[in-house]
């Protein structure tokens, strides 16, 4: 039982960034019709600039609203510099726009920080007897406070979706671009909000995440974690919002307990293993668990 | 007094002109109708005026130039466009499909009066509110589509096609629609017809478009007795 508990709790931490991450790709799928490949490297790229900031004794919080900040106007200028002008030539244009993003941002990180690993300091107490017994399981402060956070941030996400004026006309402008602009909506602006939630929600999930392991900051920290949130985004429905999230925290879960009970799967197989259950739900179900298939009636 | 002015509009998709210097007017009030064989240019000319399309020439609102705009400016300057083919957020529900069509509105209590209103005058779609908006009847979805374009209380209201795909008893039922809605708030409406007979009963005036040229222009009583419309459109 208390064996359980550890798996699950540390899969809980790793399904929450999924989540978040994946929530953060439907975001810019439902906008602009694309995975964005450069999402891992922006939430890194915004990571490291926390960290920065942390290494001047700025105070971890402070550190990370100034990192959501620099993310959202990252996402955003991403949108209006780089996906708006090509976005209109072709999809194709647009993803080979994204995979140059994810290299440039990558190459940068190498530059400015170097390739050595960095240590996260943590928002919330980190220290080895920083933890609380349930079950018999050692729950981290660390964790919890992720948990929190990102439960904090995508009950906001789904409330400004779905209950608020801006949502209603992101929904609009993903379900309908011409229309939606033909109703008064101003569709650049509202690409480019999303592209900078979306940006805003990865500099997030960073900082929390980094802290969790010591050394894990570098500059292939993202990768794998893109790949995974990806994989939750597809398994979901790159479309529903809702889907990603139960989908990133499903992983996370199964993910940790698959490793932890069956050891000779180790570290790489379960991530294929992951895709393996992922491809067969693909074939029953292609557009996912939540994903909605068209209901439009001519 | 002259709402829309049209003058010499060009343009086209890309490389390839469609409209060959178009100009047409709609006073205040006023319904005019666009006929016009598939592939005039009817569409293409209600894209252009709703900033879809980047175009040449002249287009006024209130004297006013609106060419070049965006469409949601187009929008806050006064003019709705109903697409053709509907343009419904079929996954969004009837309301949400309404409130989105309020997007220029700043005045919530406005809003509501307005949403309460389209329910009246349109009482299918306030069987269905909550219902998503694909899985109304053409129809409805057509009417759903107009009472988008009015939550943002056009001056001018641009319908491409209205009748499309719609039994002749529901096209009716629209076009009674439109008479009153345009007696009642007074919007002009520019409305572009394959139902010439019907379209003709209700505008005041009328354009034929050919080949991307207005080809034949007066009241909408003088256009019925032209033998070009006659031979094209009314079959006798
Ligand atoms: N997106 C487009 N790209 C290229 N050419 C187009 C496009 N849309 C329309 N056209 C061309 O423009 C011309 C006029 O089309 P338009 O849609 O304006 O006609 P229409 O009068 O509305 O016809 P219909 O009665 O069939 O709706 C046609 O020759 C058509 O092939
Ligand atoms: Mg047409």
């Amino acid at each position: 039982m208390q064996l359980f508990l550890e798996y699950l709790f540390a899969g809980i931490s790793n399904g929450a960034i999924y989540a978040a991450l994946a929530l953060a790709l439907v975001m810019v799928f439902r906008g602009t019709g694309t995975i964005n490949f450069a999402q891992g490297e922006m939430a890194l790229f915004t990571t490291y600039i926390a960290w920065g900031l942390t290494t001047k004794n700025v105070p971890v919080v402070l550190c990370l609203l100034i990192a959501t900040a620099a993310g959202f106007v990252l996402g955003a200028v991403t949108e209006r510099v780089l996906i708006r002008p090509i976005e209109r030539k072709s999809l194709l244009a647009t993803l080979i726009v994204l995979l140059g993003l994810f290299l440039a941002l990558n190459s940068l990180d190498g530059i400015l920080w170097g390739n050595q690993n960095y240590t996260m300091p943590s928002l919330f107490p980190n220290a080895v007897s920083s933890f609380i017994t349930v079950g018999g399981a050692r729950l981290y402060w660390a964790n919890l406070g992720l948990w929190i956070v990102v439960a904090v941030l995508v009950g906001a996400m789904f409330q400004l979706f779905n209950h608020t004026r801006l949502g209603l006309h992101m929904r609009a402008t993903a379900s309908n671009r011409e229309s939606a602009s033909l109703s008064g909506i101003p569709v650049g602006r509202i690409l480019m909000l999303g592209w900078g939630f979306s940006a805003a929600i990865g500099a997030i999930a960073g900082v929390l995440l980094t802290p969790l392991s010591p050394d894990s900051l570098g500059v292939g920290e993202m990768f794998p974690i893109l790949i995974q949130a990806s994989a939750a985004a597809l398994f979901g429905g790159l479309d529903s919002p809702g889907g990603a999230v139960i989908a990133g925290l499903l992983m996370g879960v199964v993910e940790a307990l698959l490793s932890g009970y069956v050891p000779a799967i180790g570290g790489q197989l379960q991530e294929a293993i992951a895709f393996v259950a992922i491809v067969l739900v693909l074939l029953v179900r292609p557009q996912g668990l939540f994903g909605s298939k068209e209901v439009e009636r001519v | 007094m002259t709402l829309l002015e049209i003058t010499d509009l060009r343009g086209g998709y890309g490389p390839s002109m469609v409209l060959h210097g178009i100009s047409l007017r709609v006073d205040e009030g006023e319904i005019v109708v666009v006929l016009g064989a598939n592939g005039a240019g009817k569409t293409t000319t209600m894209r252009a005026i709703a900033g879809l399309i980047s175009s040449k020439g002249a287009i006024t609102l209130d004297g006013h130039s609106i060419i070049g705009m965006r469409p949601d400016k187009v929008v806050a300057a006064g003019i709705a466009l109903v697409p053709q083919g509907r343009g419904t957020f079929a996954k969004l529900s009837v309301d949400d499909n309404l409130l989105i069509g309020a997007a220029k509105r700043r005045d919530r209590a406005g809003v509501k009066d307005d949403l309460e209103r389209w329910y009246e005058v349109f009482p299918r779609l306030a069987e269905r509110k909550k219902q998503p908006a694909g899985t109304l009847s053409g129809g409805e979805q057509q009417m759903l589509a107009i009472a988008r374009a009015l939550m943002n209380r056009p001056r001018l209201l641009l319908c491409d096609e209205p009748s499309l795909g719609l039994a002749p008893l529901v096209v009716r039922e629209v076009f009674s629609l439109l008479t009153r809605i345009n007696s009642e708030q007074q919007t002009a409406m520019l409305i572009v017809e394959q139902n010439a007979e019907l379209a003709l009963e209700i505008a005041s005036r009328a354009y034929l478009l050919e080949a991307g040229t207005v080809v034949s222009e007066g009241t909408a009583a003088s256009l019925r007795d032209s033998d070009a419309v006659r031979r094209a459109y009314l079959g006798y």
